[in-house]
């Protein structure tokens, strides 16, 4: 341990001799460290924003949309047969389902007073805040006897709030679509945009009874999209199963026949586009491990210029008595030290920029740490490796010839 | 290790420092094979001040390499301190090195850059002694060759007869039994050398440190005990001085130098 100190103090002071050159020795494993540390910072930010989008549309939410279908010598397409009691079905049968709303949207203007707001009026039941994951930001949810009564109330997102309201408060006033006065009950928290881009706060929602009965008729119990949540991630692909074998029992379809309905998890997608992220990442670590051991090179053509001009050094200490393993420990150390300081500025390099990025691009990319302490622990293994060699050269000379050198 | 003692008990008694015998050493190059050192036995007891004198490429050089534990003879055994230390493993001799031998040369051999303390100290780091032991023991080798007052000076900053006795004081620091010096003053004028060679003088009578010590000049080599003459690769000549010439009274005698 001591003779270790020792081969520390002396690296130090050998690097502290030739400053400069030991700046542009470490500049590749600099590079190479502060490219590691930024790869994986901007990776595992990416994959939070897109893991975050994803967590918007609901808790490991499945949507299931109705499919016209071209086979069983039907003359067109089959018809949307897909109703509120597919839904109820689901819910009860699909042991890895918590719950399943109906949703019908149609496209329509909103009016209060002089103002006049385009929005989607979407019909759906009390179920939907927690399958979607969102919370009210005032007032509530209309009730079970208004979803029963099919009445005159509805809940407006933050956009249409804005839009109609600004600063008012919305609750309690009425609004009219088409020919109809309903009143609001409450309006939702911001959410932002949906992965797919769609803006989640710009709409309208009533019970399904009166958007059927007011909105967009339709007969009865048919819906546009049902929207379910599975009990967990880990289930999620089961319940897909699930909804996909219930569905094609209820809707009568045979053996090969394809569904008319189609399920979507977007879990999948996130799984995908995760996917491709980690892959993007792991491609640039590679060019970043590259780097590295083009840095490690760098690091050892150095090692071996400095070993041959230290050649009498190396005679003078082992004609006093330093073994070949304390000349090699000397080197050794050396070359892990350069490293290590290399690896080191690589890493405040990739600290800075992060930050940087962060206050530009209002970005919130976490240090990664576990990348840290892999990437200076891989500098100092470079250290190592590439010091092996010019270490070994100047334990292996002859001391006659190392002092007889000038 | 046993077998070398019990067959060395012989010839060597426990007063030999060093026992060198039929000591061949060949450096074989690509046109010829350079015969150095042919078939030499020498024997040294403790507490000698023996020179090593002989014209130039007579061996001297490579005979100090041998027994230095530097170098490996082609042929021949040497025993150090009782220790067969020809067919050791490289390290085994560095540790020998370390303990038993303390070098002078000609070029003096400091570590650029650095001071002459730590030049001292430098043969105590290999011993793993700590360091404030290693400080205090370096202070006191620089004050008996007198440079107290030159401990944080680099070898460039120093005179080469200050630079030698930073080489002295490295040789000691170890207390080693044996110093071995290379044409010491070959690079210092008369006075300095006298200087060195009083110091290596005084180590020998106070501290019984044996000393071989290789030199081209004849005043030198009267100051020592013995003078070994070298021809060839040969032991020419071997002789016991019973009146060695007083390194200090020599310098006394000297005429004063003219300002
Ligand atoms: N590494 C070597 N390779 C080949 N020949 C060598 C080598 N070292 C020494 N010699 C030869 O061995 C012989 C003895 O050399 P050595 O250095 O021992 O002489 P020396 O007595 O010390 O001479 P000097 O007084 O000039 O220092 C010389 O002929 C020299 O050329
Ligand atoms: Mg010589």
């Amino acid at each position: 341990m001591k003779g270790f100190f020792n081969a520390v103090r002396l690296a130090l002071r050998a690097i502290a001799r030739a400053k400069l050159r030991a700046a542009l020795t470490v500049l590749g494993i600099l590079i190479g460290v502060a490219a590691v540390v930024i790869v994986v910072a901007l990776g595992t930010g990416t994959r939070d924003i897109i893991t975050g989008k994803f967590a918007t549309l609901g808790a490991n939410i499945i949507f299931i949309f109705p499919q016209s279908t071209q086979s069983s010598g039907a003359k067109q397409g089959t018809q949307n047969r897909m109703t509120e009691a597919d839904g109820e079905a689901i819910a009860k049968e699909a042991l890895s389902i918590s719950a399943v709303v109906p949703w019908n949207v149609a496209g329509g203007q909103v009016v209060f007073s002089d103002k006049n707001w385009p929005t989607q009026i979407m019909g759906t039941t009390r179920g939907y805040w927690d399958v979607r994951g969102f919370t009210f930001a005032k007032g509530q949810s209309w009730t079970e006897s208004d979803e029963q009564l099919k009445s005159k109330v509805c809940v407006i997102g933050e956009a249409v709030h804005e839009a109609l309201f600004g600063t008012q408060d919305a609750v309690g006033q009425y609004v009219r679509i088409g020919h109809y006065p309903y009143r609001i009950v409450g309006v939702l928290a911001k959410k932002g945009n949906s992965p797919f881009g769609e803006d989640q706060d710009d709409r309208l929602l009533m019970p399904i009874g009166s958007f059927r009965a007011r909105v967009l008729p339709m007969p009865p119990g048919r819906v546009m999209t049902l929207m379910a949540s599975a009990s967990s991630e880990l289930t999620a692909d089961r319940a897909v199963q699930q909804i996909t074998d219930i569905l094609r029992q209820r809707h009568h379809m045979q053996g090969e026949e394809d569904s008319d309905f189609v399920v979507r998890n977007p879990l999948e997608l996130r799984r995908s586009a995760e996917k491709l992220a980690n892959g993007l990442t792991a491609f640039l670590i590679v060019v970043a491990a590259i780097s590295l051991l083009v840095g490690g090179v760098g690091v050892m053509n150095i090692m071996l210029v400095s070993v041959t001009e230290r050649t009498r050094e190396i005679g003078i200490r082992m004609a006093i008595g330093a073994t070949e393993t304390d000349i090699m420990v000397q080197f050794l150390v050396e070359a892990v030290t350069l490293c290590m300081f290399g690896g080191l500025a690589g890493t405040v390099l990739g600290l800075g920029f992060i930050a940087a990025v962060n206050v530009v691009a209002d970005l919130k990319m976490a240090v990664p740490v576990p990348a840290i302490i892999a990437a200076v622990g891989t500098s100092a293994v470079i250290g190592v490796l590439f010091g092996f060699l010019p270490a070994r050269r100047a334990a292996l000379m002859d001391p006659i010839d190392a002092l007889r050198n000038e | 290790m046993v077998a070398a003692s019990t067959e060395a008990a012989s010839a060597v008694s426990p007063d030999d420092i060093m026992f060198l015998d039929g000591i061949t050493k060949d450096y074989v190059t690509e046109a010829v094979t350079v015969h150095a050192l042919r078939r030499v036995d020498i024997t040294i007891k403790r507490g000698e001040f023996v020179a090593m004198v002989g014209q130039s490429g007579s061996g001297k050089s490579t005979m100090m390499n041998i027994i230095g534990c530097l170098d490996r003879p082609t042929e021949g055994r040497y025993l150090l301190d009782g220790i067969d230390v020809t067919h050791r493993s490289n390290d085994a001799r560095a540790v020998v090195r370390n303990r038993l031998i303390g070098f002078v040369f000609q070029g003096f051999n400091l570590l650029p850059r650095t001071t002459a303390l730590e030049n001292v100290e430098l043969p105590l780091v290999y011993r793993g002694v700590s360091a404030g032991e290693r400080a205090k023991r370096a202070l006191e080798a620089l004050e008996s060759v007198g440079l107290a007052d030159r401990l944080h000076h680099t070898p460039n900053q120093l005179s080469g007869g200050q630079q030698q006795r930073v080489a002295i004081a490295r040789a000691l620091v170890t207390e080693p039994p044996l110093l071995l010096a290379d044409e010491p003053t070959g690079n210092l004028d008369t006075r300095t050398s006298y200087e060195v060679l009083g110091l290596l003088q005084e180590l020998n009578r106070k501290n019984k440190i044996t000393i071989v010590l290789v030199t081209h000049e004849p005043d030198i080599a009267a100051c020592a005990s013995r003078v070994i003459n070298m021809r060839d690769g040969r032991v020419r000549s071997d002789t016991y001085n019973e009146a060695p010439v007083d390194a200090h009274q020599a310098l006394a005698d000297l005429p004063p130098v003219e300002e």
